[in-house]
Formats: structure tokens, C-alpha cells, sequence
């Protein structure tokens, strides 16, 4: 990544995102929101997807387990946001230890289907637990993080309370973007790809293959947690549906669908899906039939994911340009 | 690298978000539906969208009210409250609906109802029972229910079984928050008018169960007299079906009632023949009350042209009389202000296709009973209807 | 509280709740086992087979055999209708990860469930039992509805047939080899891909079978795709994937731990599938009749 030297990308990224709230529409700021938390959840879900070659159906589990602690701190314990949000980090990622434990010890469709009991394991307790979750009905009316100071400052201070969330959302996010790049890009990153290409070799050369697949495991349930803890507060509320498999399956198609190959394919897919899923539900009743039927001409357009598209057509270009 | 594809996708994207340009002129009042259209629950949904369509429709062709036109903007729930409240948001942020009418499930609901507040946009409630939508530290000026609560339906059933005669009685209900809310009602009623009657067995199957054949077999090894259930709607006609054959109704001589709309006529007539006639129900509306208000002919035979089907469904009423409702306190407030609107509801009474109803001031609840009754064969229809079909009047169990 | 009938009866119950699954899940299996395909839209099959079984009972009418050629008809349609997915779709991602398989039967599912409601509505659709198996028998005290028990017969002889197909076929042999191999296979001259839309379009007639024999013991309406599917991977994992017995050792087990789950635990309905589905994994990691997976 020569460009990181040259231009700030990221940094660019960023602050686009941050300028939403200024484009006047309540609804850009609702949407934004949303791409920007689900983007996180996929690409916490790539860490194991992508990086290590995990196929988990049960993410929503980690997401979902965030989305309650830092819920149920913040509403019924009134614990400040600073707390509740990297608790939801800590809880879930100490649920993914416990469960990634009997996981890792598992190969493809058995690993995938263990995460999957698990998950569904967690979403019943939740569903059933209605003294603490709330059951079904869930736990409406997570109040917003204190950002008071925000309305002192120039600018800023104009904007409403959702704004400012976003805001909040954002730097958090791109924060969590910069921890996960330094993990994935880090000597821990590459022995999980090696893991990927072949556990077997891996092992051989001496890669104590579970204990990684167990740390990949901890740290995709950690993000996907912090995910879930923002989620809960711009859902205005915390439900059993967080965890239920579908929600799993969901950004696992968010993941294949950008790309699985690149860093930010499960952010841009979790955005097309979301955008399509909103333009598409607005439209016409019948979005199931018009959503699958696109998902199924992308999946056959772009093999590889969109990311995976745009690269090679970015590769094309530049190779025309050269010659 | 792929960062650029992610700033280049941006623009893009914020152009297809862009909305349709707003209407001119005189502006059609614009009512947010979000309901689910897919999936188990669309069942009803359908249905109680048709309801809300009909009332729109008619009203839009005698002029709209205070001369505005009616906009309804469906959008798929998908009986999820996560869903049910991205939605609601869309509808609010992005088309600017001025009310909130819809919702199914008891999730739903209450969910919505956060967003309403929020948002301070009056949101009516037409189906979802749960008690917690309008409880008292839920409550807020701007949502209204029409529906029955839990709380009235249990009790509701409580009466009807307490003139049975019977000692020993058995619960199935789905392990979910209306089939336990529902289930405590009746038991806590039942046991305070009748204090004779014993509660000797309670099953529950999760919601949606396939198979109802290790319930219904464990039930019955306890002997109940009768037995109450709020297995609903189409989840009903899979327990019917399993339980029939079984011989579970006539080890019970037919002492069973359900809650949650088993007898509707949608019910009864996907059922056919194999409906375990004989057996109490209840129902939002039935095409075939003979009894009723002069009003519920002319909307039966309304509804049947609408939805080209001489037995018209149960759950368009629903939506209707909150339709009916939301129009009335327009009218009253003179305006769409939603502190305006919101508060003309308060109190306020109409005429509905089932009688003269209100929406209690204290509790945002309106007196919404329901048709109760035993089925029975009736050689006019080729599938059970209740006979005598019984209004009940929540009014003096609503506390 | 052992009474002996009662527990009879409860355990045949939970037998004729097994059989049902297994009806859906055997087809999963088998295209699991072969083609390596998680095919989630195995229960938009199901559902299809239940809603054209409808409406051919609707067609045939009054014919006294009007149930079970509604069954045949709605099973070799849906065949029809794998058949052609696997041909001019599913085909073309064997090449790819798994996961694009997974992307499409899931975009798939989203597909034929709204394909359904438009040709279907939303309401709930009831098919009546054959008359013939319209009654029941008493059996050791318990009341056996016939259809019930000719379930539990035919989940069986479905079993009992595949395993012939499989052990005793020549087809059968290409069948377990490709599970095993199918590079293998390509290389002895075998025709991998016609063998492959064989099993798929049989899979498929399966859930088209199950779905339209299930229609007389359940309502049929939107959302039964997705309602079943979970449940039959997860028969299907507990009994090992590729392991035909496997499934219906799986189902039946589920079966009986529903049955007597409720007993104990009254409110482990919930649970059940998916404590037992753990609890399995953890004991054995590839399934109860399953062989370590190559890597």
C-alpha cells in the first residue's frame, strides 16, 4: 500500500463521513449511521471470514450480546456511554472466548454449524429472559450517549442529538477500522492467512493453529460486539432479533457480497445491501423477489465481490493508461 | 487502494438516495403503514393493509378530509422489530409522513412507539396487543391503540369459561410475550371469579412450532376438562390438524377456547371440513354477524367489493376503524399538527362498523372488544362459523 | 408419573415429528453429501411442493385419488424446477467458494418466496387428509391417526430405498464415490456433471415430496420455507453430513429429545434443536455417523 504514503485516504474517508450531518437531511444521517455500524459488524465478521477462512453463522451472537450490555448499562444501570460502550466489547469478546474454545476444535460446515447452536443458544436466553432482556419485546428506548459538550462547540452545536451520535459513531468506527488494519496487517495477520491457505502446513511449521484461530475468533466477537453496542443506541432499542440467525446470515451476505479478499469489501457490501434493502423496500412490496434477483445478477456479474470488480476494473485502467 | 472505490461510491449512492421531488400544491396528508407484508405474519398484515386501503380509497373519492387528500405509504415490517422501526424511520425522515398507523406484532409495536415519541409523530396501533404499549411508564402523548390488550382478551375468556362448569384446566400458549401475557390474564382471572377451578397442566411450544404432536399427547395424560389456548391464526390450523386426529378435542368434549383470532373466518375456511367444529373462539370481525350495528352491513358488502371475495377478511377492520380515528381527530384538531391531533384522540368517540368506540383519555386505549362464540356448522357456508356470535365489551375489565 | 402407555405415546409422537423432518432433510442430505452445497432454498422447495400439491388438489377435485397424485405431480415439478436451477444457474459456481453457493440459494430463497405470494397470496391453505388414511387406530391404548402412521412407514422405506440405491447401484456408487472424491471421479470417465443434476433434481423431488405430504398435517403458508430450514441442517449435521442414517438417526433423536425435553423442562421447546445440535458437536465434531472431513 505505496498510497497510504501519499494520500491520507483514510483520513479523507473520514472526514467525508463526518460532513453528512451538513447535508441537511435527517434521513442521510440515518442512513450513514446505519452503513457505518453494519459496515464495522462485516468487517469484524472478514476477520475470520476473509483472514482466517472461519465461516461463522452465528456473529449476530457477539453483535447482539453487545447491543444488550451496553444497553442494559446505559438504561438500567445508568452507566455512562464511556463504559457501556467497551463493555460491550469485553462481554462479547469473553462470550466468543468461551464459545470460539469448542469452535476452533470444529472444520468448515461443523464450525460453521456450532457457531450457529451457540448463536441460537444466546438468542433464546434473550428471547426468554424477560426479566433482564426484556423477552421478545425486547428493550425499547436505550437512551443516547451524554454529548451535551458537543452542543457548546461552533458548527457542531447546531446539529441534533441523531447528529451528533453519528458523529460519535463515526470517530468510533474509523477507530475501530484502524485497530482491526493493525491487526489484519500485523505478523498475527499473516499467520492467519497462512492458516487460511493451509492449516495443515500451518501446523507443520510449527503454528499452534487452534490458539490463533481461538484469538481471530475473541477479536471478531469483540468488534462485532462494539458494533452491536452502538447499534443498539441508534436502533433506539435492543431486541432478540439482533441475534437470530437471519441477522447472521445477513452480514455474511453483506461480507461475500463486497469481497471477502479486501479489507473494506464487507463495508461496502454491508453498504450496497443496506442502500438497496432501503430503496428497494420503499418502492415496491415486492422487494424480496427484486432484492434476490439483484443479488443473484451481482453474484454472476461480479464474481469476487464488488470490491473484487472495481479493483480489476481499476487494474484495467491504469494498464490501458500505461500503454 | 480500495478506499477510493469507497469515496468514488459515495456520490453515487447519496444521488440514489435522493427521494422523489416533493408533491406541489395542496399536499396529501401522508400516513406512514409499516406492517409486515412478508413472511408468516403477512397472513394478517395483508389483510389489515387492505383495511387501511379501503378507508383511503373512500375517503379520497368523497373529497379527503379538511379538503386534503389521503396518501397511505405501506412499507414491509417484516414482523421484526428492528425492521418495524428502521422503517418507521424512513417513512418519517425521508417521506415525511405526518402519522404512524400499523405495526402487528407485540415487538413491533412498543418498538414504534419509541420512534413516535421521539419523532413526535402520533402513531395509532391498530393490532398489537401487548399491554406493555400503552402501560403506564411506556405511555406517551403521541401513540394510541385500537386493538384489545391482552389483558381484556384473557379476561374476556376468563368469563366465558367460567359459565362452563369445568374444575380442571390446561393452557397451551406459544413461549413469547403475548402467549404469556394472554395465558396469565385468563389464569389469574379465571381463578378470581371461579376460585374452585384448578390449573393442571401448561404447555408451551415455541413460536411458530411444526410439530404440536409432543405437547398435544402430554396434555392430555393430564386430563384436563377444558383447556384454554392462544395458539393463533395459522399456526392454530397446524394444531388443529395435528391435534384433531389425535382425538385431543374429544377427550375434552370440545371445552376449548382460543385466543388470538382461531375463529376468524380466514381461519375456518382454509380449514374446511377439518375444522375441529364445536370448539370457542374469537375473531377482530365476521362477515356474517347478523346482530351487528346497521354500519357493519354496509362495510361488509364495501370490503367484499374491495377485496373481490363474498367472505371478507377479519383484520381490515382493524386498520379501518384506526384509520377511522386518525381521520375523526384530524378533523377535530382542524390540522395535521401532531400535538394538535394527538391530543383531539384523547377521549375521543366514534362510530365504527362495530358500534360507537373510544379511546380512553388515561390510557390511549380504546374500548375495542371482540366477537367471541362456540363454532358451528352451518349449512349456508361450507366452513364453521361461531353461532351465537357475542360482542364482548371489554369496557369493564380494561383495569 | 411412567405411566407406560403414556410414555408410548409420547415417544411415538416425537417419532412421527422425527419422520416429518426427515421427509425435508434427506433430500438436503443428500445434495449436501454430493454436491457440497448448503442449499438454503431447500426449503423454498419444501414450501413450493406444499403450494402445488394445493392447487393440483384444487385441479383434480373430487377424484378419490386426487391426494396422491397431487404428491407426485408437486414432487416432479419441483424436481423440474431444481433441474433447472442447477442448469442454467447453481452450475456455473461449483468452481467458487462455498460461500457463493450460500449468496445464491439464500438470494434464491428471497426469490421463490415472493414468487409464491404473488401466485399464492398471503392467506393459509389447507389440504385435507387422504380419505382413505382419514381415521385412526388404537394402538396399545394411544390413538394413531393413519396418516401418521403412514409417516412413520414411509420415512423408513425412504431411507431403506436410498440405502439400496446408494449400496446396491451402479448410479449409487458414482453417487458415494463423488461424495468422497469427485476429482476422482471425473478422472475414471464418470459424468460428474449430468451425476450431479441427478442428485440435485432428486433432492428436490424429495423436498417437493416432503413439503406436499407434509400439507395434510400442518397449514401451508409464507414463511414455511424459512421456518423449516434451520431445523433440517441441523438433523442433518447431528447425524454427519454425507451419512444417510446419519439424517435419520439425527430426526429421530431430535424427535425424542422434544418429546421428553418438554417433559422435564417445560419450556425447552425452544432450546432443544439447538442444545442438542451443541451438545453433539462438542461430543463428536463431525456428526453422530459422519467421517472426519478432509481438509
Amino acid at each position: 500500500m505505496s498510497a497510504r504514503a501519499r494520500v491520507p485516504w483514510g483520513l479523507l474517508g473520514v472526514l467525508a463521513a463526518l460532513s453528512v450531518p451538513f447535508l441537511g437531511s435527517r434521513y442521510y444521517t440515518f442512513v450513514a449511521t446505519d452503513v457505518a455500524i453494519l459496515a464495522l459488524f462485516a468487517v469484524s465478521l472478514n476477520l475470520l471470514l476473509g483472514y482466517t477462512g472461519l465461516v461463522s453463522f452465528g456473529h449476530a451472537a457477539y453483535f447482539g450480546v453487545g447491543a444488550y450490555t451496553t444497553g442494559l448499562l446505559m438504561k438500567k444501570a445508568g452507566v455512562p456511554f464511556v463504559l457501556a460502550f467497551p463493555a460491550a466489547g469485553v462481554l462479547a469478546g469473553l462470550l466468543a472466548l468461551v464459545f470460539g474454545f469448542f469452535c476452533v476444535r470444529l472444520t468448515k460446515i461443523y464450525f460453521a454449524m456450532l457457531t450457529l447452536a451457540f448463536a441460537q443458544i444466546v438468542w433464546a436466553i434473550c428471547f426468554k429472559w424477560n426479566d433482564l432482556t426484556g423477552g421478545e419485546q425486547g428493550m425499547p428506548e436505550i437512551p443516547y450517549p451524554d454529548l451535551a459538550w458537543l452542543e457548546r462547540l461552533p458548527l457542531v452545536g447546531e446539529l441534533r442529538t441523531s447528529d451528533h451520535f453519528y458523529l460519535l459513531t463515526v470517530v468510533l468506527v474509523a477507530l475501530c477500522f484502524w485497530l482491526l488494519r493493525r491487526v489484519v496487517g500485523s505478523p498475527f495477520g499473516r499467520i492467519l492467512t497462512t492458516i487460511r491457505e493451509n492449516p495443515e502446513r500451518a501446523e507443520f511449521i510449527g503454528v499452534h493453529v487452534r490458539r490463533w484461530e481461538l484469538l481471530a475468533f475473541v477479536l471478531a466477537g469483540a468488534f462485532a460486539g462494539l458494533a452491536g453496542g452502538l447499534f443498539g443506541i441508534f436502533n433506539r432499542g435492543v431486541f432478540p432479533d439482533f441475534i437470530y440467525w437471519t441477522k447472521s446470515s445477513e452480514v455474511l451476505i453483506m461480507a461475500i457480497l463486497g469481497g471477502m479478499g479486501y479489507f473494506y469489501g464487507p463495508a461496502v457490501g454491508a453498504l450496497v445491501l443496506l442502500v438497496l434493502n432501503q430503496q428497494i423496500t420503499s418502492y415496491t412490496e415486492y422487494w424480496p423477489f427484486v432484492l434476490g434477483s439483484i443479488l443473484i445478477v451481482l453474484l454472476f456479474a461480479f464474481p469476487g465481490g464488488l470490491v473484487g470488480a472495481l479493483d480489476a476494473g481499476r487494474r484495467r485502467l491504469l494498464r490501458l493508461g500505461r500503454a | 487502494m480500495q478506499r477510493r472505490m469507497f469515496l468514488i461510491l459515495l456520490p453515487l449512492l447519496a444521488l440514489a438516495l435522493a427521494g422523489p421531488p416533493a408533491a406541489l400544491a395542496q399536499k396529501p396528508i401522508r400516513v406512514g403503514f409499516p406492517m409486515p407484508l412478508s413472511g408468516p405474519a403477512a397472513l394478517y398484515g395483508d389483510p389489515a393493509l387492505k383495511g387501511a386501503q379501503l378507508f383511503v380509497e373512500e375517503l379520497n373519492a368523497k373529497g379527503g378530509v379538511l379538503g386534503r387528500k389521503l396518501e397511505l405509504l405501506p412499507r414491509d415490517s417484516k414482523a421484526n422489530p428492528d425492521e418495524a422501526v428502521r422503517v418507521s424511520r424512513e417513512l418519517i425522515l425521508k417521506e415525511n409522513v405526518d402519522f404512524l398507523v400499523g405495526t402487528l406484532t407485540s415487538a413491533e409495536g412498543p418498538a414504534v412507539s419509541v420512534v413516535a415519541k421521539e419523532n413526535k409523530v402520533v402513531f395509532i396501533a391498530p393490532i398489537p396487543k401487548t399491554d406493555q404499549l400503552t402501560a403506564k411508564d411506556k405511555l406517551h402523548p403521541y401513540v394510541f391503540r385500537v386493538a384489545a390488550t391482552t389483558t381484556m382478551e384473557g379476561r374476556s375468556i376468563a368469563e366465558i369459561v367460567a359459565k362452563w362448569g369445568v374444575k380442571r384446566i390446561a393452557t397451551i400458549s406459544f413461549d413469547y410475550a403475548y402467549g404469556q401475557d394472554v395465558t396469565r390474564a385468563f389464569v389469574e382471572h379465571i381463578k378470581k371469579i371461579k376460585p374452585g377451578v384448578e390449573i393442571v397442566d401448561q404447555q408451551w411450544p415455541k413460536l411458530g412450532e411444526a410439530d404440536y404432536r409432543p405437547f398435544i399427547n402430554a396434555q392430555m395424560a393430564k386430563k384436563p376438562d377444558a383447556v384454554f389456548s392462544s395458539i393463533w391464526g395459522g399456526h392454530f390450523v397446524t394444531f388443529a390438524k395435528q391435534a384433531k386426529p389425535l382425538g385431543y378435542f374429544d377427550a375434552i368434549k370440545y371445552n376449548f377456547i382460543g385466543a388470538g383470532e382461531i375463529a376468524a373466518p380466514e381461519t375456518t375456511k382454509a380449514m374446511g371440513a377439518e375444522y375441529p367444529v364445536g370448539i370457542w373462539g374469537n375473531t377482530y370481525d365476521a362477515f356474517y354477524w347478523d346482530a351487528a350495528p346497521a354500519a357493519h352491513h354496509d362495510y361488509t358488502a364495501r370490503l367484499a367489493r374491495f377485496l373481490k371475495d363474498d367472505a371478507p377478511s377479519s383484520w381490515s377492520i382493524q386498520t379501518y376503524i384506526a384509520m377511522q380515528f386518525l381521520t375523526a381527530a384530524i378533523t377535530k384538531a382542524g390540522g395535521t399538527d401532531g400535538d394538535k391531533v394527538a391530543k383531539a384522540l384523547l377521549g375521543l368517540s366514534i362510530d365504527t362498523p362495530h358500534g360507537k368506540m373510544t379511546i380512553r383519555a388515561k390510557d390511549h386505549q380504546a374500548d375495542r372488544g371482540q366477537l367471541y362464540g362456540k363454532t358451528v356448522k352451518d349449512p349456508k357456508y361450507p366452513f364453521a362459523i361461531m353461532k351465537p356470535l357475542t360482542y364482548v365489551d371489554p369496557a369493564k375489565f380494561m383495569d | 408419573m411412567p405411566d407406560p402407555t403414556f410414555l408410548f405415546a409420547q415417544s411415538l409422537s416425537g417419532l412421527t415429528a422425527a419422520m416429518f423432518l426427515f421427509l425435508i432433510a434427506s433430500g438436503l442430505s443428500l445434495i449436501f453429501g454430493v454436491l457440497g452445497v448448503l442449499n438454503f432454498a431447500h426449503g423454498s422447495f419444501y414450501m413450493l411442493g406444499a403450494y402445488v400439491a394445493y392447487q393440483l388438489v384444487q385441479v383434480l377435485g373430487r377424484d378419490p385419488a386426487a391426494f396422491w397424485w397431487a404428491a407426485l405431480g408437486a414432487a416432479c415439478a419441483i424436481a423440474v424446477l431444481g433441474g433447472l436451477v442447477e442448469r442454467l444457474l447453481l452450475r456455473h459456481l461449483y468452481a467458487k467458494d462455498v460461500l457463493y453457493q450460500l449468496l445464491f440459494t439464500y438470494a434464491l430463497i428471497l426469490v421463490l418466496s415472493d414468487a409464491a405470494k404473488v401466485v399464492w397470496g398471503t392467506g393459509q391453505l389447507s389440504i385435507a387428509r387422504p380419505p382413505e388414511l382419514a381415521g385412526a387406530t388404537r394402538v396399545l391404548g394411544t390413538l394413531v391417526p393413519h396418516y401418521e402412521l403412514f409417516v412413520l412407514l414411509l420415512g423408513p422405506a425412504i431411507a431403506l430405498g436410498f440405502w439400496l440405491l446408494l449400496h446396491r447401484t451402479r448410479a449409487g456408487r458414482f453417487v458415494r464415490a463423488a461424495a468422497l472424491d469427485r476429482e476422482m471421479l471425473g478422472a475414471l470417465g464418470v459424468n460428474v456433471s449430468r451425476l450431479y443434476t441427478s442428485v440435485f433434481v432428486l433432492g428436490s423431488f424429495l423436498a417437493g415430496l416432503g413439503g406436499a405430504l407434509i400439507a395434510p398435517a400442518k397449514a401451508i403458508v409464507p414463511g414455511m420455507d424459512v421456518e423449516i430450514i434451520v431445523e433440517a441442517f441441523i438433523v442433518v449435521v447431528i447425524g454427519g453430513l454425507g451419512s444417510f442414517w446419519g439424517t435419520f438417526l439425527g430426526a429421530v433423536i431430535y424427535g425424542q429429545v422434544l418429546s421428553f425435553g418438554i417433559l422435564i423442562f417445560p419450556r425447552f421447546s425452544i432450546f432443544s434443536v439447538f442444545a442438542l445440535m451443541a451438545v453433539v458437536l462438542i461430543l463428536r465434531p463431525w456428526g453422530l455417523l459422519g467421517r472426519p472431513l478432509k481438509t
